[in-house]
């Protein structure tokens, strides 16, 4: 029996569990209009402090930069008690220990001010020195969440609480990179030669708002508490405690967590109740069709992947497969939610026709009576669709649109890893696969429209699994340079509806998710410019507003 | 003992192959769970991890190191978790040992019990009701017997806990608070479990029963004038005992495992869901050190039958006799 069984198997039955013990009539008008309750932002929080918020746990790791787990949210909780030079927003990154930065040397130096009366939780005061150690340790030693490793030629503390940092290539993305890393305090760190082995109580001290006090890894229980000496926004929650939970739904409705995310079937009981909120989360969450286009073949054509485009009905994989909670995929690559995200121009809805047309001038050919086209070279266009066993019924789906436009598909059903390692490997014609960090910098378009491999860090970066072309490969090598913002602004546009136009890959739907939480418990969530989940960021503890 | 020691290095041969033999590699991360978040990382990162791990070597140096650890004691450093192997077994085998040990405690003696009454009852209506109900219980997978369980005891009858193995952040407890309090929280997952062994151990001792009934020797017994309780309880359950401690013993070698579902569905701290997580994150060593924990649990769990075995049934701990002269 297969997990992904046993999850539905317990939506069914919590949805059967929730409504029939409802004390409440159920309002049917309102059921056919859940979205109606529903935001995209909280609304204006309160200032007042909570004592304590409770949130689903599960054993994540330590919470140190270093021996946090790579997935799952993890590093989350190590940001809550380690503090970076910028900090990211509703808006985008926003001055943190750094009070401001200037970029120098043709985007090869960042000069950070360092906001001055910071305090480590041990104490001691955070020093332009401390700063320095963390960025050069980091390159050194990845931590798990590495975003500079390899990359730093230099830091210099410069007078006036100043720290200088030489890349040792220029990138646009650099600042982000650099505003992420966390500071760790070098009288800990400095003797350290194998990070990830630190892990005593010495190893989680910071200067963010939040103490570890409590962490049990085998029962995956958090307690984090305030630190009184915070050197920035008062925590509005004294305490944030993570528990083992084996179904939020429960927990929640007996009170046991305080923030939840539910699926669309289960909206209607919380949509229509003012005890609780309703948050949609951005749609950073996507699964797209790849194409190997390494060998020859019809992939090469253009025309071929935009009939594609053509072919494929997003909303119905919308409807079906994400029961309505997703967004359709568009081919200009970055989510609709993305900072960068450019309106489409070309913006291929489901025609048939179209794709059949398309078909036809590649030089292939429906003869009479036959499902299958044929090429010029008399070989059915025909292809091997990879995917994980998580996604058949997509494949499933997709199979049958490609069919209706002629082109034959034979599902490869495999497990996730051996999908990643051929994808990676590319030993596939087609292949679906899914992953987050679509908010993420727009370096990560790079990844997606190129066949070499990356040394740049996104998640699927290191797969160089895209499609070279000439003229997207130069436009994305000038925006990684740009650090211009407006021009590089005008350079993802660019790239977006170039994309558009070449279809390197086909986008499918990027997944949204419904939070859901009691207002008068606590109403301070709010989304990362980036992210798409409401407990991950800091500022959700903080009051950040009212500071800001 | 030399047949032994080749099975030995056998298995440990696999179990470094095997995990080695599936496609990817730990630091492959392309796509996740729906909502999951992945590390990001860079080939240079990527590279660092292999040269750190070792998995840069060639495959033989790497097969020398496991042996050469393994003499120390030394299961390694588990990838994904970043923690020694044997202490993460030490911290997750607890819960497991204790789930698995008192369900198959439960489920034999309640399974022998009315597997008993069934054959000393047969052809009775109670016969035909344990029969069916328990036939039909133990056809429902065990992590749905858990769902409806828990949402009937834990969230609808509030009487259990809905997770986990103990109440999170409990400030200070005496002893009996806190046995009393992971009891509670075992309840359920033991109560599952028991009920989805209970079919099977029932079944075996009712037909174990039933033919043991009618062997000659308690024809015998009864002609002799014995009560029918002494020939029930101590003449035929104690023969018909052999065959259900075989298939206990058998379950106990395979309790690193045995629980993984049930462990999903309470959220409970044991080895079945590290196992998974293992699997899926291709953490070689951790995969290794449970598999390891596996051949060893099977290896005792043979050892411990073959005690009792001698305990139950003397003929085998006693002077070999030839199978002419036992028929005789």
């Amino acid at each position: 029996m297969g997990h992904k069984t046993l999850k539905a198997l317990c939506c069914l039955l919590i949805a059967g569990l929730v409504f029939s013990c409802s004390q409440e009539p159920e309002d049917k008008a309102s059921l056919e209009t859940p979205e109606l309750r529903i935001q995209k932002q909280t609304a204006t929080p309160g200032t007042g402090q909570v004592e304590v918020v409770h949130l689903a746990g599960g054993d994540y790791g330590y919470p140190s930069p270093y021996a946090h787990y790579p997935r799952g949210p993890g590093g989350y909780k190590m940001c809550l008690i380690f503090d970076s030079l910028l900090e990211r927003s509703n808006k985008g990154l926003i001055p943190w220990l750094a009070e401001g930065w200037q970029v120098t040397d043709q985007g090869k130096g960042y000069i950070f001010t360092l906001r001055q009366g910071v305090e480590w939780q041990d104490g001691k005061p955070l020093t332009p020195e401390d700063v320095a150690f963390s960025l050069n340790y980091a390159a050194r030693h990845p931590m798990t969440w590495s975003y500079i490793f390899d990359l730093i030629e230099s830091v210099d503390v410069l007078p006036g609480n100043q720290v200088k940092v030489t890349v040792k290539h220029q990138t646009a993305a650099m600042l982000d990179n650099l505003g992420r890393t966390r500071i760790l305090p070098r009288h800990i760190w400095e003797k350290v030669d194998n990070p990830k082995t630190l892990t005593g109580p010495e190893a989680v001290i910071g200067t963010g708002p939040y103490r570890l006090t409590s962490y049990s890894r085998e029962h995956g229980t958090y307690r984090f508490e305030a630190f009184d000496r915070f050197w920035g926004p008062k925590p509005r929650v004294k305490r944030i405690e993570f528990i083992p939970v084996s179904e939020p739904i429960l927990a929640y409705e007996k009170g046991e967590i305080d923030l939840i995310r539910v699926s669309p079937d289960l909206l209607p009981r919380f949509a229509n109740d003012s005890g609780h909120r309703v948050i949609k989360s951005p749609a950073f969450w996507g699964y797209r069709l790849l194409f190997d286009t390494t060998r020859t073949g019809p992939l090469l054509d253009k025309g071929i992947r935009q009939a594609f485009a053509h072919a494929i009905d997003r909303d119905e994989l919308v409807a079906k497969i994400a029961r309505g909670a997703a967004l359709p995929g568009r081919l200009g690559i970055l989510p609709p939610g993305h900072v960068m995200a450019a309106d489409p121009v070309k913006s291929y809805g489901f025609n048939p026709e179209t794709s059949g047309t398309l078909l036809e001038h590649a030089g292939y050919r429906l003869p009479e009576g036959q499902d299958i086209r044929i090429g010029a070279d008399g070989h059915p266009l025909a292809f091997d669709l990879l995917c994980s066993n998580r996604e058949v019924r997509m494949a499933e789906i997709l199979k049958q649109r490609f069919l209706a436009v002629g082109v034959d598909i034979r599902i490869l059903a495999v497990d996730g890893k051996t999908r990643d390692s051929r994808v990676r490997n590319h030993h596939f014609n087609l292949a679906l696969i899914g992953h987050g960090g679509w908010g993420n910098d727009p370096d990560y378009l790079t990844s997606h429209c190129s066949n070499t491999f990356s040394t740049s860090s996104s998640p699927s970066a290191s797969s160089g699994i895209g499609l070279a072309i000439p003229a997207l490969a130069s436009l994305l090598e000038k925006q990684r340079l740009e650090t211009d913002s407006a021009k590089r602004r005008d350079l993802i546009e660019k790239i977006q509806h170039l994309a558009e136009e070449e279809v390197p890959e086909i986008p499918l739907f990027y997944t949204t998710a419904f939070n859901v939480f009691r207002p008068t418990k606590y109403d301070g969530w709010m989304f990362m410019f980036d992210h798409h989940s409401l407990e991950h960021s800091k500022l959700s503890y903080l009051n950040w507003k009212e500071w800001h | 003992m030399v047949s032994y020691l080749i099975t030995v290095w056998v298995i440990l041969t696999l179990n470094f192959l095997l995990p080695r033999l599936m496609p990817g590699d730990p630091f492959v991360y392309l796509s996740g769970e729906e909502g999951e978040d992945l590390p990001e990382i860079s080939e240079a990162q990527k590279n660092y991890y292999m040269i750190q791990y070792g998995f840069d070597d060639p495959l033989y140096l790497q097969y020398g190191r496991y042996f050469a650890r393994l003499a120390r004691g030394d299961l390694g450093q588990s990838i994904y978790y970043n923690t020694p192997v044997s202490i993460m077994l030490a911290r997750r085998l607890p819960w497991t040992l204790g789930l698995v040990c008192l369900a198959v405690l439960f489920s034999t003696i309640l399974g022998t019990l009315l597997g008993g009454i069934a054959a000393a009852l047969r052809h009775h209506w109670v016969d035909r009701f344990l029969f069916m109900g328990l036939i039909v219980v133990s056809e429902i997978p065990a992590f749905l017997l858990g769902l409806v369980m828990l949402f009937f005891f834990a969230a609808f009858l509030k009487l259990f806990p809905l997770s986990g193995a103990m109440t999170p952040f409990p400030g200070p407890m005496t002893a009996l608070e806190k046995l009393s309090d992971i009891c509670r929280h075992g309840a359920l997952p033991v109560a599952t479990l028991t009920l989805a062994r209970l079919g099977g151990i029932f079944l075996l001792a009712r037909n174990s029963l039933v033919t043991i009934m009618a062997r000659d020797y308690l024809i015998t017994a009864r002609a002799k004038g014995l009560g029918r309780g002494r020939i029930f309880w101590r003449h035929a359950l104690r023969n018909a005992m052999l065959p259900i401690v075989t298939r206990v013993f058998m379950s106990l070698g395979a309790l690193t495992g045995g629980a993984i579902l049930v462990e999903n569905v309470f959220n409970y701290p044991g080895l079945g869901k590290l196992m998974r997580q293992a699997v899926l994150y291709q953490d070689y060593p951790l995969i290794q050190g449970i598999f390891l924990l596996v051949t060893l649990a099977v290896l005792l769990a043979n050892f411990m039958a073959d005690l009792v075995y001698k305990h139950l049934d003397p003929r085998i701990s006693g002077p070999k006799i030839s199978p002419t002269t036992v028929q005789a």
